[in-house]
């Protein structure tokens, strides 16, 4: 299966590593209390079908956002934040 | 297997691993220099001349530098150049002469080896040399009679372990 990196074009899956789903962080830290950081640390929502996730592309060390179908495993797009690509 | 009890490294020097059909040979003396930022302006500084080339791109015997990522490469000369450490006018260099390993693996079954060692598309190509060989990231280079190998120095045992069972 091959992943699209923005940078380096199409690369063996293996070479990618999964960070996560992307969302914002909640801030100010001293204002966000428990519940709130463990539903940010821990609480995905894991979709079936098109997802939006983080990978990390570990050749070049390209972070990017890539949609994928969790369903089907294709690809759908890629893209790095704040880079058209 | 115990963790902590780490395959004594080979020296790094000399024909490194052999086997029917090609051998690894490292490729010594040569000057390794880590740069990030302004990759024309660094090599215009460092090594005027030198191609900045991606993955499986042809290594002459003169400077090149294989492309890491988007503002990095790691600029190979033939021998080490001393540049000053630190930022300067949009770039920054870091010498690495034996901190990273150069091996040349050829011979009749060089191709063969490549082919095991990677699943990357070599012909299509890639501006970055970046890849994932035998597991270990590595920067990789075409030469006339096989290929080179560009790797962090604490990787290559692992790498001619992986050599000696091809
Ligand atoms: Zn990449």
């Amino acid at each position: 299966m091959l992943f699209p990196c923005p940078f380096c074009g199409p690369r063996d899956e293996t070479e990618f590593h999964y960070v996560g789903e992307p969302k914002p962080r909640p801030e100010p830290a001293g204002t966000v209390g428990e519940a709130d950081w463990a539903d940010y640390l821990y609480v995905n929502a894991n979709p079936r079908g098109p997802a939006r996730e983080i990978w990390l592309h570990l050749a070049c060390m390209d972070m990017f956002v890539m949609t994928r179908d969790t369903a089907t495993n294709a690809v759908l797009g890629a893209e790095t934040p704040g880079r058209a690509s | 297997m115990r963790e902590t009890n780490w395959t004594p490294a080979r020296p790094a020097r000399g024909i490194l691993a052999a086997r029917p059909g090609f051998a690894a040979r490292s490729v010594a003396g040569l000057g390794q220099t880590l740069v990030s930022g302004d990759l024309d302006a660094a090599l215009a500084a460092l090594a005027p001349g030198a191609p900045l080339i991606g993955l499986y791109g042809l290594a002459p015997d003169g400077a090149y530098a294989l492309r890491v990522a988007r503002d990095r490469a790691l600029l190979v000369t033939p021998a080490p150049i001393g540049p000053a450490d630190g930022w300067r006018q949009g770039w920054c260099a870091t010498a690495v002469d034996d901190g990273w390993a150069a091996v040349d693996v050829e011979g009749d079954g060089a191709g063969l080896v490549l082919m095991q060692g990677t699943s990357a598309d070599l012909a299509a190509g890639s501006p970055s040399a970046a890849v994932l060989f035998a597991g270990q990231r590595v920067l990789l280079a075409r030469r006339p009679n096989g290929f080179r190998l560009h790797v962090e120095a604490p990787r290559l045992e692992a790498l001619l372990k992986w050599l000696d069972g091809a």
